[in-house]
This record gives C-alpha cells, sequence and structure tokens, in this order.
C-alpha cells in the first residue's frame, strides 16, 4: 500500500488575480471618478503604527474627509482597501475575507514599509512579507509609518489625481569616475579627531553633522574670523546644548584636550 | 462652553494644511527618501550591513567583475543609519515624502560599480573606486602624492597575494617549524 502523495504548498502564497471584467471596470471608473472614495484598512499583522497614521491623515490638521476620502468599517462599502503589515500567517486568511467582502472594482493599496516589501519583518519564518504576495496591489506607499501628507499623496495616486514622481534609477559606473574628498582643506587628521570627538558628544547622527559644519567654516579662518564665524553659526541655531559641543571642539581644535 | 468657544476661537480660524495644492513645509530634522549620489560612492558596503531592514543590499558577481548595490525603497525604515555610517556622504536622507508609486519597479535603486583585478592572480577582490579614494586618502593624510602612485602595484593586489608575497620575498622573516621547542 501506498500512501497518497501530499502536496506542501502551504508555505507558498499565490497572490489572487482579478478577472479581465473587473480590470477593464476599473479603468473606466478610474478615468472619469465623480463620487467619494471610501476607504478600508486591513490590518494584516502591523504594529499599529500605520494605523494610527492613517486616522491622522482623516483629523482636521490634514482632513481627507474634504476630497471625500471617508475611512469605513466595513469592507463591503470600501472602495479603496489599505493593507498594512507585513502579512502574517495568522492575519492573511483574514485579509483574504476583506479583499473577498469589498465589492469590484476594487482599488488595493499596499502600505507602510511592511506592506510594501515587509519591513523588517520580511525574513521571519511566520510572514509572506508584503501584502502582493496575497493581493494584486495598485499603489505602494513606502514609509515606516507613511506620514499624513504621504498618505493623502498615496491616495491621489491610487485615483489617477496625482502623477507619481518617483522613478527608477540605474547608475552604471563610468570609466574614471572617482568619489571626491571630503574638505580637502581641512587636513585629514583633524578632521578625524573632531569627527570622532563630535560624534561622542552629540551622538553618531548629530555629531556627524555638527562637525561638517563646524569644519566647513574653518578653510581660511584665522583665529578671531574662525570666532566670528562661529558666534554667527550658534546664534543663528540658539541651541544652548549645541554651544557646549562646539565649545568642546573648539578646544580640540586648538590642542587643549587630547582625547586618548 | 465659553471657554470651548474661547479654545476654537484661539485656534485661529482653519488650521487644516492646503497640502496637496501646496506644498507641505516638513519639521527641521524630517527622515525621507535617502538621496543616493552615485559617483561619490565607493561601493564599501558599510550601509548594507548596518541596514537593519535589508532595504539596502550588495552583491557582488565574481565572473563579471562587478559589484551592484540596490535600494529597495518599499522596505526602507528611515532610520538614517546608511546616513551616518557612510564614509564618503554618498546616502543623506531628503526631505522628500512623496513616494507613493503605481509600479513596483519604480522603488528601486541600483548602481553597478566595476571591481579592480588583482595584479598577480588576476581575480576581482575590491571596488575599483575604494582604491583610488583610498590613495587619494593616503596623500590627503600628508603623504606625497608620487609616493602614493609609486605604491600603486601595492595597492592593486589583493590581500591574499600580497601575504604570499611577503613570505616569499621578504629575508627578513624568521620561520620556525616548531616554535617553542627550545623552551621545553
Amino acid at each position: 500500500m501506498s500512501l497518497v502523495e501530499t502536496q506542501l504548498n502551504q508555505h507558498v502564497s499565490i497572490p489572487l488575480a482579478p478577472d479581465e471584467h473587473t480590470l477593464a471596470l476599473k479603468t473606466t471608473l478610474l478615468k472619469d471618478i465623480k463620487r467619494s472614495a471610501y476607504v478600508y484598512r486591513v490590518d494584516c499583522g502591523g504594529c499599529n503604527g500605520c494605523e494610527i497614521e492613517i486616522f491622522a491623515a482623516i483629523t482636521p490638521l490634514f482632513d481627507a474627509e474634504r476630497f471625500g476620502i471617508k475611512v469605513v468599517a466595513s469592507p463591503r462599502h470600501a472602495d479603496i482597501l489599505l493593507f498594512t503589515g507585513a502579512v502574517t500567517r495568522a492575519m492573511r486568511t483574514p485579509a483574504l475575507r476583506a479583499y473577498e467582502s469589498a465589492p469590484d472594482p476594487k482599488i488595493c493599496i499596499s502600505y507602510g514599509a511592511c506592506g510594501c516589501g515587509g519591513g523588517i519583518f520580511h525574513d521571519l519564518y511566520c510572514v509572506w512579507s508584503g501584502s502582493e504576495s496575497i493581493v494584486p496591489i495598485d499603489v505602494w506607499i513606502p514609509g515606516c509609518p507613511p506620514t499624513p501628507a504621504a498618505t493623502i499623496y498615496g491616495f491621489a495616486v491610487a485615483l489617477g489625481l496625482l502623477d507619481q514622481k518617483l522613478k527608477a534609477e540605474n547608475h552604471v559606473e563610468q570609466p574614471g569616475e572617482t568619489a571626491a574628498l571630503l574638505l580637502p582643506e581641512v587636513p585629514l587628521h583633524t578632521r578625524v579627531v573632531i569627527e570622532r570627538e563630535a560624534r561622542l558628544l552629540a551622538g553618531y547622527y548629530a555629531g556627524r553633522k555638527i562637525s561638517d559644519n563646524l569644519l566647513a567654516l574653518l578653510p581660511g579662518a584665522t583665529a578671531p574670523v574662525l570666532a566670528q564665524r562661529v558666534e554667527e553659526w550658534l546664534h543663528r541655531e540658539n541651541d544652548p546644548r549645541l554651544r557646549e559641543i562646539v565649545q568642546q571642539l573648539l578646544l580640540t581644535i586648538s590642542g587643549q584636550i587630547k582625547r586618548a | 462652553m465659553f471657554k470651548l468657544f474661547k479654545t476654537i476661537l484661539k485656534a485661529g480660524g482653519e488650521v487644516t494644511v492646503k497640502y496637496p495644492f501646496k506644498p507641505l513645509e516638513v519639521s527641521p530634522g524630517f527622515r525621507g527618501r535617502p538621496h543616493y549620489d552615485a559617483t561619490q560612492c565607493i561601493a564599501c558596503a558599510a550601509c548594507t550591513s548596518v541596514c537593519p531592514a535589508n532595504a539596502l543590499t550588495m552583491e557582488t558577481d565574481l565572473a563579471s567583475g562587478e559589484r551592484r548595490w540596490q535600494l529597495f525603497l518599499g522596505r526602507c525604515i528611515f532610520c538614517g543609519r546608511c546616513e551616518e555610517v557612510c564614509p564618503t556622504r554618498a546616502i543623506a536622507l531628503s526631505e522628500e515624502f512623496e513616494m507613493a508609486v503605481s509600479h513596483k519597479a519604480d522603488l528601486y535603486t541600483t548602481a553597478t560599480f566595476t571591481l579592480q583585478d588583482c595584479r598577480i592572480c588576476h581575480q576581482p577582490f575590491t571596488p575599483k573606486k575604494s582604491v583610488e579614494y583610498a590613495m587619494a586618502l593616503l596623500a590627503h593624510s600628508g603623504l606625497d602624492q608620487e609616493a602614493v602612485e609609486e605604491m600603486r602595484p601595492q595597492f592593486e593586489t589583493c590581500p591574499a597575494c600580497k601575504r604570499l608575497q611577503n613570505l616569499q620575498s621578504n629575508s627578513n622573516l624568521k620561520l620556525r617549524h616548531n616554535p617553542g621547542r627550545e623552551n621545553r
């Protein structure tokens, strides 16, 4: 007696494909849209950050409802489905049910970094990394989470009101292409010491910006000129923390403090 | 009730942003789309190793002698780690937030760099631009431009071949087959 061969394909998610009739209907409807679009958000196992931003987009400050975009409570009322989250194993079926319950034609939007490509969860064992693995997606809105303004822009792209600004870019190295040196007027050792000190004092991200700003003031400056330039910059920024750090860095430049 | 009206009046009429009709001003320090300057990139892979979401990836193709850098914006979480670590300031987060696309292919930014072939074993080992950049840095740090240029064959040799060369040509090396035997 031989066992029936069971096909193990549960780990593969085949996205649903809309039929041609629906597609044709969608293009004709989108060409001349004259009514409000109702949005239903489908949480496919996200962190809720995206949901907070969606609701921020319908607050009075951004007020997506002035364009007739309304978040509804049932997929049966929806024209636009927002898929957030990285599509976990448990939330895949509910998401598919929501998709099936929405009337045709519908626009599917992949929302947030997790929806677009799995985000930081893309290689976990229990996720399908991205909503395009379950449903046909029309628009991708990247962001972690997308800001309310980015959300409104995404809706506009989905409804065909605004054009997308992003284009795929491909650069191929040209012969003789070289990377330019940073601040060639400043001695390398000084730059390294100052940058290290600034990153130590202000943190890695801000420290680099502070040291770049300070070192840009250095070329061709005598001590009083430098002091004046620094004072102008600090006055403009008006931040006591920055002042403290810059004073420390200036001491380092003049060699009064040496760190091992 | 009057208090409520007072609050409303204080809010000053219209607060809704004019966004899609007028450009929106973002706050200082806003972290938007990473702007990538491929000419400044030396393909050192610092950004790809820190990217927590693996939005930045890099693959080396030894057969064609190329290294391919790729940013998949859909996966990017805009943390700014790439900007932090980039030694040549090739990547920096911009204030651009309008990133929605209707074709997924538009979310990708790619760059291809050629690799340097080793002078001895003729195998690619590092991007050409990184060799050039290291030599420029040496010159910048105070070494003579010609002295750096003289050492070019050394920079264009892969570490394994360099090691082999040292072993073969260096008469100062004291190789002992059984180190520590004298102390027994």
